[in-house]
């Protein structure tokens, strides 16, 4: 059983905050973090090795200092990485992004599972596994939250809206999931020892044999056109005594009508 | 008095009658000051009819110290400020009321953001230099971090990290505290000495309090049993720790420590208690950046095991399930550079590996999010058996766990936790034991199934009681005597030595009316 993660390192904080000028998010100082759906992902190939053998990759595209969390991936059992790390991978949409881990799965080789997280959470598109299966002509089910694996079938459950849909995929397959789906185990005190001898491997577009026109910014068709900070359209009224409630119940006095 | 500072009591007030401890007492008035001055005001009002008073902070001690027997309540809960800043030799100190909360004095300390309303300029200008200073934090670490200040100074409350820092009581550079009768003690550290165990110290109304200190000596060990004296001592620490008998605590002085870069943690699984407790002392002696090493024993993991199966908050614990997870050792390493770090992890490893854990088979957090998730689980433990209990009071409403907090020292960890597990089992109790192993410190809770093993429990820690005294232990290395643990006390220093005690309180409160019934009983015994 050969499996693939996809991860993607993303901002630790919960209180992003924007540049009031740039409008873009300041990322400078705050600790990065491997993103929490991928966590469980990985926890996910990691309880199928143990469960099937086997081996498990972990691969990214993102800025070098990323190599340290396909390290932490290590640490808690991945067998091997892949870093895609160059200038002309930045600014890339969910396509773009898609054909960069594309290439890097034709540089893992044959596999058996690809797993990523449901989706980002700074970005929280949830494009890229379904984009991954479609460019690699295999079958794929998004929110898994429950999978058993035979070695040639995998048979997973999603929620659709009320009703849970079970579904048997024959291999190799794409499969994204949701935090349901396990506990992330922390790595062993042998695991980071083990990891931090390791090289992680760094490729850059020419070195995984992509067309840069379709990587990073030139190979997005999405184009942002501006970002901006929500305006606070609610205001918050202090009234120290009874009376004053009464208009407010009865409709508007003055009042915001609220966003 | 400018306002109606005393109030009577009504069930209004029913929360300032019980604590953590989950005992409950019984109160005449109440009082919520919000400052210095009205402390003393309230205090001057009580003294002249000898109106006992208890001193309540959060209410978050286990020892019941804030439960009133009668007479008042005071609640230093509104006195939340911090009310200043100092910086001198590169160290940061905080000046704070005794009301601020533990929780919300991290995040402020953290953030760099205090409410600066009436500081001096000297603070503020102290205040910009701390802002471009290294990160620093206050490293008394109780579990309850709603604790408040001004309880965690009179139980000289620590934590897991009191391994490597210490108690409270290091941290702690000045203090203000009213006394029974109105008058205004300032202490600052360095400045007041006992002379051999003779003391003698100025009011700020130009009074004196002198007389003679106990002339017991302290063990050698953790240790938040009665008060601290020695000869020549700093009369700073005679109020610390002194469990709201000696006076008000009005404002304290923090020393900030600078944030180590590093913070790491590693759970490692051993087969059994002994085990765990040879892999931690040679922690202990081998890892020089441990800030903590804390323990749970089997029966703490079959609960939490329990409680994981259930589902709920705690269905996101790591998994327990490997058979052979006897006991477990968590280790907080602190330091400023990576290399120590893994140097340390290593050491770990091979010393879980020689005292029959595995190297693979532990638990590392190095991020925020696994520091999070070790975190939850050292937490869990405690809510779990408070939980357990609960379901038991539904049979019987005034059980409750019996928890221990006794001290060893050194050298005596392996011996202690033998006569646990031996009088335990003869008791055929449940319990589950965990804490501060490193500090050859572990609280047993027995998690009593009736009235009657409830009794017993109580009795089998006053036989624990003296068997760590004679070992050279505390009966209370943390939670403080209040009024649950006095009669330990007694066991451990003796009558005579206890009616030392009672006249030092007489110094300073002559009417006996702060405290009453913590450390010791009021009236000398017939």
């Amino acid at each position: 059983m050969r499996t693939i993660v996809c991860v993607k390192q993303v901002p630790a904080s919960n209180e992003v905050r924007l540049d009031e000028k740039t409008n873009t998010i300041i990322r400078d100082g705050g600790e990065a973090v491997i993103n929490p759906f991928d966590s469980h992902a990985l926890e996910a190939a990691l309880a199928l090795k143990e469960q099937l053998g086997g081996t498990v990759a972990v691969l990214s595209m993102g800025i070098p200092a990323a190599a340290e969390m396909l390290r932490q991936c290590l640490a808690r059992g991945a067998d091997e990485a892949l870093l895609l790390t160059d200038r002309a991978f930045a600014g890339a949409d969910t396509l773009a992004t898609s054909y960069a881990l594309f290439q890097g799965v034709e540089q893992l080789g044959d596999f058996d599972l690809l797993l990523c997280g449901k989706m980002a959470v700074d970005g929280d598109t949830a494009q890229i596994g379904p984009e991954l299966a479609t460019r690699l002509g295999i079958p794929h089910v998004s929110d898994v939250f429950s999978l058993e694996c035979s070695g040639d079938s995998v048979t997973v459950q999603r929620e659709l809206g009320g009703c849970v849909q079970t579904l048997r995929l024959p291999l190799p397959a794409v499969l994204t999931v949701t935090r349901e789906l396990n506990v992330p185990r922390l790595p062993s005190i042998a695991g980071v020892l083990r990891s931090e001898t390791v090289e992680i491997p760094c490729r850059s577009a020419a070195q995984i044999g992509a067309d840069e026109a379709q990587c990073g910014l030139k190979g997005s068709p999405t184009q942002v056109v501006a970002t901006f900070l929500p305006q606070r359209t609610r205001e918050v009224v202090e009234l120290t005594d009874t009376a004053a409630l009464l208009p407010i119940i009865k409709g508007g006095a003055g009042l915001g009508t609220g966003d | 008095m400018d306002k109606q500072l005393i109030l009577p009591y009504c069930d209004l007030y029913a929360a300032c009658l019980r604590d953590e401890s989950r005992t409950v007492g019984h109160a005449d008035s109440v009082s919520f000051p919000r400052s210095e001055d009205e402390v003393r005001q309230i205090l001057h009002a009580l003294h002249e009819a000898g109106t006992p008073v208890t001193v309540q902070g959060a209410r978050t001690g286990l020892a019941a110290a804030a439960v009133p027997r009668g007479g008042h309540v005071m609640t230093t809960g509104g006195m939340d400020r911090v009310t200043g800043l100092r910086q001198e030799n590169g160290r940061f100190y905080l000046t704070v009321q005794p009301g601020v909360v533990l929780l919300n004095l991290r995040k402020m300390i953290a953030k760099r953001e205090f409410d600066t309303a009436g500081w001096s300029e000297a603070s503020l200008t102290a205040l910009e230099a701390f802002r471009t200073a290294p990160a620093h934090f206050f490293p008394t670490d109780p579990t309850e971090t709603t604790a408040a200040i001004g309880g965690m100074t009179a139980c000289n409350a620590s934590g897991a990290r009191s391994f490597r820092y210490g108690p409270v009581r290091p941290h702690i550079t000045a203090l203000r505290c009213v006394l029974a009768d109105g008058q205004t003690v300032a202490l600052r550290r360095g400045q007041h000495f006992a002379q051999g165990l003779h003391f003698s110290l100025p009011t700020a109304e130009g009074g004196t309090v002198e007389g003679d200190l106990p002339s017991y000596t302290m063990p050698r060990t953790k240790n938040a049993s009665g008060y601290y004296v020695a000869p020549d001592m700093d009369l700073l620490d005679l109020f610390i720790g002194s469990d709201g008998t000696l006076g008000v605590l009005t404002e304290l002085e923090l020393a900030l420590s600078p944030l180590p870069r590093i913070s790491w943690g590693a759970t490692v699984f051993l087969p059994d208690e002994e085990a765990a407790c040879r892999y931690a002392e040679a922690v202990r002696s081998q890892v020089k950046c441990a800030a903590a090493i804390e323990y749970f024993d089997p029966g703490a993991l079959d609960i939490l095991r329990q409680r994981k199966a259930q589902g709920d908050v705690f269905a996101t614990l790591p998994d327990l399930t490997v058979a052979g997870d006897g006991a477990a050792v968590f280790t907080e390493l602190h330091c400023d550079h990576r290399k120590e770090a893994m140097a340390a992890l290593a050491t770990l490893g091979t010393l879980a590996e020689q005292c029959g854990g595995c190297a693979d088979r532990s638990w590392v957090a190095r991020t925020e999010t696994e520091n999070e998730t070790l975190r939850h689980f050292r937490h869990a433990v405690p809510e779990s058996v408070n939980s357990l209990i609960d379901q038991r009071k539904q049979a019987y409403p005034t059980i409750t766990k019996k928890g221990s907090d006794m001290s060893v020292p050194d050298g005596r960890l392996l011996e202690v936790t033998d006569m646990y597990r031996r009088t335990l089992a003869e008791e055929g109790f449940q319990y589950a034991s965990w804490g501060h192993i490193g500090n050859n410190h572990i609280h047993v809770n027995i998690l009593p199934r009736d009235m009657d093993e409830h009794a017993r429990a109580k009795e089998l820690f006053r036989r624990w009681a003296a068997v760590v005294t004679q070992m050279g232990g505390a009966v209370s290395a943390e939670h403080g005597v209040g009024k649950l643990k006095a009669p330990f006390l007694t066991i451990m220093y003796g009558e005579a030595h206890i009616r030392q005690m009672r006249q030092l309180k007489r110094l300073f409160d002559p009417k006996m009316q702060l405290g009453r019934g913590n450390l010791f009983a009021v009236e000398d015994e017939a």
